[in-house]
This record gives C-alpha cells, sequence and structure tokens, in this order.
C-alpha cells in the first residue's frame, strides 16, 4: 500500500474557523455522534523534546520553550487536538516527593516521569484513615511521603479546631521550627503549581487561538477507590493482601474515597466549569483480580463514581489501561453517551462491538507502530480503525497511551493524513 | 490432598502456618513440609496458568510461604537440592521501576522448575553482562512497564552481543507496552504477553 500526494481538506482555513470545526468535531464523538470526520488528538509528550532537541528536564521545567515546540508540532500534523506533558515537578521537588521521579529529579535529565508504589500506608493504618481521613492524611501520611512536612507530625488532631476558642492555644505549635519548616514547603509547593496552573491555562488559550480544540483532559483527576487505596497508600502487594485479610477496611476506606473524591471533583466543576473528570484505572484491569473480586472490590464504587459525575453535568474520560477485553460487558451498565473509555491494550475492534452503543471510543493506533512500524504498516491499521471503530461515529483517533515518546515524526504524519482522508463521513 | 497442602491452595493463611508448626512438633521432616509447600505452590501456579486464581493469591501464597519458611529454617540440618529445568536471569531494565509483571514471571518460572536469578528494576545493561557471565543462564528475561523500555532493551540484547554472549543466551521480552513490533526492534529471541507465555518460551528453549 503507498499513500497518494495529499491534499490537506484544512488547507487555507483560518484559525477561528478551524477551532469552532475541530471543538464541534470532538464535541461530537464525545457525545456519540457522528461528525463530519474522525477527531486526532494527540498527546506529544516526551515526543516534543525529541522533536526540539532538548531534554525532558528542560520540557518539564521550560514552561516557554514547551509551548513553542506543541505549537510546532502541531501546525506541522494539524490534528484536532493537542497535548504536551500531563505533569510537571514543581511542587513534588518543593515536597520532597518519594512517590514521584522526574527527569534530573531522581533520574537523569532524559528520564521519563515515573510513579513509586509502596507502602505508604501500613495494615494498622486503616482504622485511623476510615475515622477521620484528613487528620490521618495531614499529620500521619504526608510526613512519610512528603520529607520536606515531617514538622506536621507535631500538630494536635486537626479535629480539635471544633473547640473554637479553646483550641486557640494550640496555634503555638505553629511557631515549632519543624512546622514552620514544613509550612514554608508548603508555600513553595503552592507556588510551584500556581506557576504549573498558570502555564496550562496559557497552553489552553494559545493552542485555541491558533485553530485547536481544548484536549479531552482538561479537568479535574480522580481515581477508582481501588486505585485510589492501591496506588498512593497501600501499594500492589498491600492492596492483594488485604482482599484477603481485612476486605471489610478495605470497602469501608473504598467508600470514604469514593464519597471525598466526588466532593472534590463536583466542587472543582463549579469552580472551573470545566466539565471532564480524568480518571486513570490501573488494577482493574485483566489479569490482576478475579471477576468475583472485580464484581467485590472495584466495578460498583467506579459505577457510582461515574454515575454520580453524569449527574452532576460532569463527563468522565477513563483511560481503561491495560486490558479489559474481559471486562466490558460491565461497561454497558454505565450512562449512554456521557462518559468516554480510552482504551489502551483491549482489543479495539471488540471494544467498538460491545461497548460502541454507550460511550465515545479514544484510542486504537499502537504506540510500538508509530516507533518500529513502517508506513504501510500505520496506514493499513489507520484505515482498519476508520473503517471499523470509526462506523457511526463515537470514535477518536489517539494513541493507546496518551503519550508519543519515541514516536517516528515521518510515521505520526502518515497516521494522521490517512485518518483525515479515510475517516470523512 | 494433603492437608498443609490444601490450607495453602485454599488461601487459608493461618491455618497454613499453624499446620506446617504442629507437623514439625509432631516430627516430620522440614524436608517434608517443604515439599508440600513446592507441591501447593506448582498447585496455585497451575490455577494462575487456568486463570482460577489471580495475582492477590499469588501474593498471599507467597507470603505463607515466607512465614513457613521462618518456622522451617531453623531445623533445616541438610541443605536442599531440587532439580532445576534450567537458569534464568531476569531483570526489568534501565529507567524502569516497574517490578510487578516481573515478579510474577519469576514466580511462575520459579514454581515451574526453573534456578531464576532476579537482578531487580533499574538493571544497566552492564550488570546483565556482568551477571550472565557470572551466572551462565540459557534465558535472559527483559522487562519494562513504559515504552521507554523499548530502548534500553535493545541497548542490553546489543551489549550481551558486544560481550561475545549472544550467541550462549535466549532473550524474551515482555511488560505492558511490548509487542512483537518492539521484539523486532530490540533484537530479542521471543516477547511474551504474559508470564505463562515465559514460562512455556523458556521451557522450548532448555528442552524441558
Amino acid at each position: 500500500m503507498t499513500t497518494k500526494p495529499y491534499a490537506d481538506p484544512d488547507a487555507g482555513k483560518t484559525p477561528q474557523q478551524l477551532y469552532a470545526e475541530r471543538t464541534k468535531r470532538m464535541a461530537d464523538a464525545l457525545q456519540l455522534k457522528q461528525p463530519d470526520r474522525i477527531p486526532i488528538q494527540l498527546g506529544f509528550g516526551y515526543m516534543l523534546a525529541e522533536m526540539g532537541g532538548i531534554t525532558r528536564q528542560e520540557q518539564h521545567e521550560n514552561g516557554a520553550k514547551e509551548q513553542e515546540l506543541l505549537e510546532k508540532a502541531a501546525l506541522q500534523f494539524q490534528p484536532d487536538s493537542v497535548m504536551g506533558l500531563f505533569n510537571n515537578p514543581g511542587a513534588s521537588v518543593a515536597l520532597g516527593d518519594r512517590m514521584t521521579k522526574f527527569p534530573g529529579h531522581g533520574l537523569n535529565p532524559n528520564g521519563s516521569f515515573q510513579f513509586v508504589e509502596g507502602e505508604y500506608m501500613k495494615p494498622e493504618d486503616y482504622d485511623a484513615f476510615i475515622d477521620d481521613p484528613a487528620d490521618w492524611s495531614i499529620r500521619k501520611y504526608w510526613p512519610r511521603v512528603f520529607p520536606e512536612l515531617e514538622g506536621l507530625a507535631l500538630l494536635p488532631p486537626l479535629g480539635i479546631g471544633a473547640f473554637g476558642a479553646y483550641a486557640l492555644p494550640q496555634l503555638g505549635i505553629l511557631k515549632a521550627p519543624p512546622v514552620v519548616k514544613a509550612l514554608q514547603a508548603l508555600g513553595r509547593a503552592a507556588d510551584a503549581q500556581a506557576v504549573a496552573d498558570a502555564r496550562a491555562v496559557n497552553s489552553v488559550q494559545r493552542m485555541a487561538a491558533l485553530g485547536f480544540a481544548p484536549p479531552t483532559f482538561m479537568g479535574s483527576i480522580a481515581e477508582a477507590p481501588f486505585d485510589f487505596m492501591s496506588d498512593t497508600l497501600r501499594g500492589m502487594r498491600g492492596i492483594m493482601l488485604d482482599i484477603h485479610r481485612r476486605p471489610d477496611k478495605l470497602l469501608a476506606a473504598m467508600d470514604k474515597v469514593l464519597r471525598l473524591q466526588l466532593e472534590y471533583a463536583i466542587a472543582f466543576h463549579r469552580a472551573t466549569g470545566l466539565t471532564t473528570c480524568f480518571i486513570p484505572l490501573h488494577r482493574g484491569s485483566d489479569g490482576f483480580m478475579s471477576l468475583a473480586q472485580f464484581e467485590k472490590f472495584y466495578w460498583p464504587t467506579l459505577k457510582a463514581m461515574q454515575v454520580t459525575l453524569v449527574e452532576n453535568g460532569i463527563m468522565p474520560f477513563v483511560f481503561y489501561e491495560g486490558v479489559w477485553d474481559q471486562r466490558l460487558k460491565y461497561l454497558v451498565e454505565l450512562p449512554k453517551a456521557k462518559t468516554t473509555g480510552l482504551f489502551q491494550f483491549s482489543d479495539i475492534f471488540k471494544v467498538k462491538q460491545v461497548v460502541g452503543g454507550t460511550m465515545c471510543i479514544a484510542g486504537g493506533m499502537r504506540n510500538s507502530l508509530l516507533q518500529a512500524g513502517t508506513a504501510d504498516d500505520v496506514c493499513e491499521l489507520t484505515i482498519k480503525l476508520c473503517r471499523e471503530v470509526g462506523k457511526g461515529g463515537g470514535f477518536i483517533m489517539t494513541t493507546g497511551i496518551g503519550e508519543m515518546e519515541g514516536c517516528k515524526p515521518e510515521l505520526v504524519k502518515v497516521w494522521v493524513d490517512t485518518t483525515k482522508e479515510y475517516g470523512v463521513y | 490432598m494433603n492437608v498443609l497442602v490444601e490450607a495453602i491452595t485454599d488461601m487459608r493463611e493461618e491455618d497454613a502456618v499453624r499446620t506446617a508448626k504442629e507437623m514439625l512438633d509432631k516430627g516430620t521432616s522440614p524436608l517434608e513440609v517443604l515439599d508440600n509447600c513446592r507441591e501447593a505452590m506448582t498447585i496455585i501456579g497451575q490455577r494462575f496458568e487456568a486463570g482460577d486464581c489471580f495475582v492477590p493469591e499469588l501474593i498471599l501464597a507467597g507470603e505463607v510461604l515466607r512465614q513457613i519458611s521462618e518456622v522451617v529454617k531453623p531445623k533445616l540440618t541438610q541443605t536442599v537440592t531440587q532439580k532445576k529445568l534450567g537458569r534464568v536471569v531476569i531483570g526489568t531494565v534501565e529507567g524502569d521501576i516497574h517490578d510487578i509483571g516481573k515478579d510474577i514471571v519469576t514466580f511462575m518460572l520459579d514454581v515451574n522448575g526453573f534456578d531464576v536469578h532476579d537482578l531487580g528494576v533499574d538493571v544497566p545493561a552492564a550488570k546483565f553482562v556482568e551477571e550472565v557471565k557470572a551466572f551462565q543462564p540459557q534465558v535472559v528475561g527483559l522487562s519494562g512497564f513504559l515504552t521507554l523500555a523499548y530502548d534500553p532493551m535493545k541497548n542490553t540484547v546489543q551489549a550481551l552481543k558486544d560481550a561475545g554472549l549472544r550467541d550462549k543466551v535466549k532473550i524474551m521480552i515482555g511488560g505492558g507496552q511490548i509487542d512483537d513490533q518492539i521484539r523486532q526492534y530490540t533484537g530479542a529471541d521471543a516477547y511474551g504477553k504474559d508470564a505463562m507465555a515465559a514460562v512455556a518460551l523458556a521451557k522450548q528453549w532448555v528442552g524441558g
């Protein structure tokens, strides 16, 4: 198969025209409608550093440079929506965060962001966690995972604040040197986060001015309650043992984190007007637990979370990481046309058959193909995706993971151009 | 089925540890207790392979085994030698710190009779070369969860080639983002999509 000489259907349009068309194209797909053609979202990630010849550390830390590279790449490939990096090391570095490693901070300058799972919450912490997650988080957990916040362990129980004027004598502890140090670190982390937030908002505005629709990830972030307990608290080993050793406590804790995450996501939506909640899933994938365990520990709270978000006008954008082939039948229970699923390694054609009538599907292109495949391979898969997964709408073409490090620009171009040619409805 | 084997395979943790202690107290030889444990782990491995048990059970069984070993070890008067099918060096490649997949593969190779030398995570290519020289495995397993693992895998294969070791080992790769495209890219002999595939490949390669 060889590609024909390519004529870009968007050539000659103004950025305003493109922005209107692309935003509608994305919105139609998200609402399970058939747009004029299949929208394409490119989550460049570290591919920008590769294209620009800078280190990944510089990409994370030099916002102006990253924006310049994002604009250049977006204009070169002309997809509907683009994204650079999704996270920023500023606050983590300020707190000495033990659970993340960023390029240049625990990794070499060209390393790739990684999450360091650990048993940060011990089995004996369950009771205190369930009793008062706020107090436990701030006085016990933060000092463990953020070394700069060790001083917070000296604070009195936070609930003592309810003692009103009688609690005021407790304020003296705020002048103790370890507490002062912790509060200063929190201040530095907040400053770093404010810079990162401004950078993200500025980037979306700049991209809109150039004619690109906002990326689907924009909004709050939440996790399946099981993953919340696993990823940042108990760790994989701990949580898997909890399934057998303390199932009731695990379920009680999950109920707490379901409610507090919903409260946060709904408040975030009301404060910002952003209508998406990004939910990356981890341990629910095929292979980690049995279907019986999935039905007991994973799905009920994940479903409840999505249903409640939808009831509050929020669209869950769910990253079904790993393989969900054995679990697709559960997804059909979700409210129709109100959620989106990004599928990493599931059989995307089967996904379309089973959940195509329930949710917008994102994904399809394999990262490995864009890195190590040929133009013919890319073209062939793209056409198949357009014809089968794109059928009837409700499909956003993107890579299986929202990160394109190592992808070859010439193959990305073949992919995008082929989608524009064969993805027309 | 023996009471200890049954307790372990039924995931009755406390019963299993207590039964092992009682057996030792009644004069059962420590080697017999360990044999029962091995039998139980083989059954759990088979159930995992058949999709009848999953990661929580592998981890719990490993935990039970650790507790029983602690009770048995002080009573052991002779070293246990078991005929092994072959030797495997395994590790997560440089730059990647994910261990879950690698640990499951290690567990399954171990219960299937392989002598597995696990180098851990973020293992530089030079470390693989050093360990392959020292341990002389028939099989090398390279694990990686992130797409960033592609190049370190390729470099590790190349480093083994440069050290003149490539012909002496079969190399398998596996992990979240691995497929045949990446196998070709890295120059590995095969890729496995799960732990069972890793066991099948290793057995095929050592002629087991």
